[in-house]
């Protein structure tokens, strides 16, 4: 998939891994755009949200403002330099693209509940929270495309830059492509979920439903994106690609691992920090955390880390209402979502409508 | 018949997935898409065989099934993580 035959004629009518073609199918067909959704009525019940509320809410918009800007530029720049499958090529493309739709949705978002939100955008690189996490999430990425960069222009070897000595060599790259693939994976996978379930718990009291339509949206894409790279790393660890990929997955389990239960741990502070100043009906930092350890025990599994929580049953089964895609369009507050009914037309016609007819 | 290891016996309802029929005698099964994108279902199938009847995307291992989106063919055994 990687570091093979740089990607010539885009031809899809030989594939290696056909899965990829189907999910850029699905993922396709989910196409909407964020001006579509009303999120008018929004606005009169953020003024009702009290002091507390609204940092949390307020929050975790920049958060996700930040993983999205992160998820919309670096698979792009990271990935598609060094693949060289077609198919996966064209899905890192349509992924990116979806990522620009997330990202123009939060400031669909704000636009929507502040007349100016560019204090918003600003705090979010100042954010301490948030950029601790940041730098963790982009580390990876940053290796990944230095090592490539040096490699593309030097070659393999031992180059100095800045004073600094970088030992370049294939192995060496695919590790960081491995843990970099890693480290995207608990970005969507677990990450996500935090904030996911305090929108959601909003709209469990009927409260910023325009908001939680977005993001049920936003996570029924990343519920694909989170699969591809599942694929990706599955695909690798069990040697249906590149046999030293392989090798590399079993060296780099444990390492693999702390990438995950370090994302875990900091979602955790996140937690604690959008409760700081009092919790949220329906919603508290102990249930959160708890519902962070299972999607990460479900995470990890599927890409054979074993399951390293206690944690069983979902602790907050309100979510899956949420998450499913069939209530994406008939949700359980819902109004209605636009791009569905535009275009379309009644195909069904009865005899009996000609009745009148007279010929 | 779809036998659920430890927790017993139950029937494939007629136009509904395994995870319905499941769900139907309240046993609690990891979903989240319902759609065969997500993962979040697969489950171990130790015996027997089921049909797709939306095409699954997401990953799962050659002994495993997407609950959410397959019905049974035939009497089977699963077990639930
Ligand atoms: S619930 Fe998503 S694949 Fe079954
Ligand atoms: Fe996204
Ligand atoms: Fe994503």
């Amino acid at each position: 998939m990687f570091f093979g035959h740089p990607v010539n004629v885009a031809r899809y009518d030989q594939q290696k891994h056909s899965i990829f073609e189907k999910i850029i199918e699905k993922q396709i067909s989910f196409f909407w755009r964020p001006e579509e959704v009303d999120v008018s009525k929004d606005r009169v019940d953020f003024q009702k949200l009290s002091e507390s509320e609204k940092h949390i809410f307020i929050s975790n918009l920049k958060y996700q403002t930040l993983l999205d800007s992160i998820q919309g530029r670096s698979p792009n720049i990271a990935f598609l330099p060094i693949i060289s499958l077609p198919e996966l090529e064209t899905w890192v493309e349509t992924w990116s693209f979806f990522e620009t739709i997330h990202s123009r949705s939060y400031t669909h978002i704000l636009r929507n509940l502040f007349t100016d939100p560019s204090q918003i955008f600003e705090d979010i690189v100042v954010n301490q929270e948030i950029k601790k996490r940041a730098t963790d999430i982009s580390k990876y990425y940053d290796d990944l495309i230095f090592a490539t960069q040096l490699w593309q222009t030097l070659g393999e070897g031992t180059h100095q830059v800045n004073g600094e000595t970088h030992e370049i060599n294939m192995y060496q790259l695919k590790k960081k492509l491995y843990l970099c693939m890693c480290s995207v994976n608990a970005l969507e996978a677990i990450r996500f979920y935090v904030s996911f379930a305090c929108t959601f718990a909003f709209a469990e009291r009927e409260l910023m439903e325009g908001n939680s339509k977005i993001i049920r949206l936003i996570a029924r894409d990343e519920n694909l994106h989170l699969t591809s790279t599942q694929h990706i790393l599955n695909l690798w660890r069990n040697g249906k690609d590149d046999p030293e990929m392989a090798e590399i997955a079993k060296e780099c389990e444990q390492e693999s691992k702390d990438i995950f239960l370090t994302a875990v741990e900091q979602e955790k502070q996140w937690a604690a920090y959008l409760f700081q100043h009092g919790s949220m009906i329906g919603l508290n930092q102990e249930i959160l955390c708890q519902y962070v350890e299972y999607i990460a025990n479900n995470r990890m599994e599927a890409i054979g880390l074993g399951s390293p929580f206690a944690v069983s049953g979902n602790p907050l089964p309100w979510m899956n209402n949420y998450l499913s895609s069939d209530n994406v369009q008939v949700a359980p507050q819902e109004s209605e979502i636009s791009s569905y009914l535009v275009g379309q037309i009644d195909s069904e016609v009865d005899s009996s409508e000609f009745d009148d007819f007279d010929l | 018949m779809i036998v659920v290891k430890s927790h017993g016996e139950f029937r494939q309802q007629t136009r509904k997935t395994i995870l319905e029929s499941l769900e139907v005698n309240n046993l609690e099964v990891h979903t989240s898409c319902r759609e065969g994108f997500c993962g979040a279902c697969r489950t171990k199938l130790n015996k027997g065989s089921v049909k797709y009847i939306t095409e699954p995307l997401a990953y799962f291992e050659d002994d495993e099934i997407l609950p959410c989106c397959c019905v049974a063919t035939s009497d089977i055994e699963i077990e639930l993580s």
